[in-house]
């Protein structure tokens, strides 16, 4: 069921700062995506973007060498969420505190040559916010219970991953990364069916003994197509409307019904 | 085969979602209720947002309700005048829950007050239902026939004003307890997302006495435009009803809904009173079993619309 689409990433890795850049090796990517846009149809029932790379004057002796690491995140749209959590009063299980999160990405899936803790230190992982751990969560100013003490902040992220995961919109491929060549790399990113329609940004870096040797950026695009779009767009813009023809769609249907069948059914 | 939901964001089997349609159509046409209460957690239990099942759920109810209403018309079940007097009422209760509705979002306590208001009222009308229709059964065992109607008897309603005449449903009370009724359910169908056929059944024979056989035509006719008035104001409020998902389900709901309502005739009263009575005791039950058993995750994850 799921289309494969080919989104071939030959990356320029341009060196962002000279001190990121390993003194012998001058090493770039080339790239290039034969598809930016994935169609949103309704036989739309989720698909996998393939991502490709090369890194130029790799020093790699072989593909099995594992002289560079990669590791490729593609994120939706951030959006607020609020994580509440039950307990128990007189007997019943109410929502009794929350926490608000002003903002985290709608959509985080990451692939990469080994688990990413082993690929590179902390610092770096939150700075490029890589990794669930890692992710940039806003915590809201306002709203929710608004916990302080830092378990239970701690206890609420950490449900907000695991619920996310468990959603299937949080993905992890720990090994998902392959280098096919001495400078050739593939990756597969899952787009699950329930997948947020929106841009996703794709993040492509590359690291050599804990240091990250450059990155790219690219950004895909899902976009609702053909009768799913012209829905879409008619609840958005013309929401009464839509919800006239809706009635008239459901009364009409009942009546069809009614009369279509014989009196003694 | 599958389809993608443009509004619900996720694709589903069709072949599920219309055999869905169709057994809550049954049961709609079978008891003259919407149906709501039972198609709403089954969406939300298959993946469904909660705001999308809770609208989209009326768009089946309205469609299961016409084709149910129709039958009734033709049998000359539905008592309009009633139905129109209970529904004026009806659409200020509406009105008012969906102000309620959004207070409650504001302090985070919709959804607890939600499975509440489904426990209480279901288990209550539940009971009620089973009660009656245990006694009314065992009447029949014995005496053998129905009892019927007692008629001029007298009661605190005819103690109340603005009496009219209902020719259908054979009485001449006052307005105020119908309109009581309508709003009542109108307020509670806005907060709970429901078309009310739960409540204004047992309300109207117990509490206005109709007989039962109108009693089923006029419950559905007024779903009809209570379920029609809340689904242009989620479209238009909340833009959460999914034309797509509604299509899917009001196919397979108005086909069984035919079903549904001829299979009603054959039942007798209290067979249909303990049957109905037990359906909503078990989803009461099962929701009243959420409410009290450890959840299997004390936490979850709720999307912040517009905010």
């Amino acid at each position: 069921m799921r289309r494969l689409l080919s989104l071939a990433l030959f990356v320029p890795l341009f060196c962002f700062a000279g001190t990121a850049i390993a003194a012998d090796a001058k090493e770039s990517v080339e790239a290039d995506a034969s598809t930016r846009q994935v169609a949103i149809t309704s036989s739309f029932t989720g698909t996998e973007i393939l991502v490709f790379g090369a890194v130029e004057n790799s020093v790699q002796p072989s593909a099995g060498a594992g002289t560079y690491d990669v590791v490729v995140v593609a994120e939706g749209t951030p959006a607020p969420v609020v994580v509440r959590r039950k307990s128990r009063v007189g007997g019943l299980w109410i929502n009794t505190a929350s926490m608000r999160f002003a903002s985290l990405p709608s959509y985080y899936a990451i692939a990469s040559t080994r688990p990413i803790d082993e690929i590179a230190d902390a610092a770096v992982l939150d700075a490029n916010a890589i990794g669930f751990e890692h992710v940039r969560m806003v915590p809201a100013s306002t709203g929710g219970t608004a916990p302080t003490d830092a378990d239970e902040v701690a206890g609420f992220k950490k449900a907000l991953i695991r619920l996310k995961e468990k959603e299937r919109l949080f993905i992890k491929s720990d090994f998902g990364v392959a280098f096919i060549g001495r400078s050739l790399f593939r990756a597969t990113v899952a787009l699950p069916p329930n997948v947020p329609v929106g841009p996703l940004a794709a993040r492509i870096y590359l690291f050599r003994d804990g240091k990250l040797l450059g990155q790219y950026k690219s950004k895909v695009t899902l976009e609702r197509e053909g009768v799913e779009r012209y829905i879409h767009d008619a609840a958005q813009t013309r929401p009464l409307l839509y919800g006239l023809v809706t009635v008239f769609l459901a009364i009409t249907a009942g009546l069809a019904a009614a009369f279509a069948f014989p009196r003694s059914v | 085969m599958t389809l993608y939901l443009p509004i619900a964001e996720m694709s589903v089997s069709v072949a599920v979602f219309l055999a869905l349609g169709a057994a809550v159509g049954f049961i709609s046409g079978l008891f003259g209720i919407g149906g709501g209460f039972l198609l709403t957690p089954l969406l939300t239990f298959l993946g469904v947002p909660p705001a999308v099942a809770v609208a989209t759920c009326n768009v089946h109810v309205a469609a299961s309700s016409v084709s149910g209403a129709v039958v009734h018309y033709r049998r000359k079940n539905i008592d309009v005048k009633m139905a129109l007097v209970m529904l004026s009422a009806g659409l200020v209760g509406t009105s008012l829950g969906v102000e309620v509705v959004r207070l409650l979002r504001k302090a985070g306590l919709f959804e607890f007050t939600v499975s509440l208001a489904y426990v209480t009222f279901l288990g209550v009308v539940g009971t009620l239902t089973l009660i009656e229709g245990i006694n009314a059964w065992r009447h029949a065992q014995t005496v053998g026939v129905h009892s019927p109607r007692k008629s001029g008897r007298h009661n605190w309603m005819d103690g109340l004003p603005f009496k009219m005449r209902f020719v259908r449903s054979k009485l001449y009370i006052s307005m105020v307890p119908p309109m009581v009724i309508g709003m009542f359910v109108g307020f509670v169908s806005a907060i709970m997302g429901i078309g009310g056929g739960f409540i204004f059944i047992p309300a109207m024979i117990y509490i206005l006495r109709m007989p039962t056989s109108v009693v089923v035509g006029t419950s559905l006719f007024q779903i009809v435009f209570v379920a029609a008035f809340a689904t242009v104001l989620h479209a238009w409020q909340n833009k959460t009803v999914d034309v797509v998902l509604a299509a899917i389900l009001l196919v397979g709901g108005v086909i069984g809904a035919q079903f549904g309502t001829s299979a009603g005739e054959k039942l007798r009263s209290d067979h249909m009173r303990i049957l109905l009575g037990m359906l909503v005791l078990i989803v009461a039950a099962r929701m009243g079993y959420d409410l009290v058993a450890p959840p299997a995750d004390l936490y979850s994850l709720a999307p912040l619309r517009g905010s």
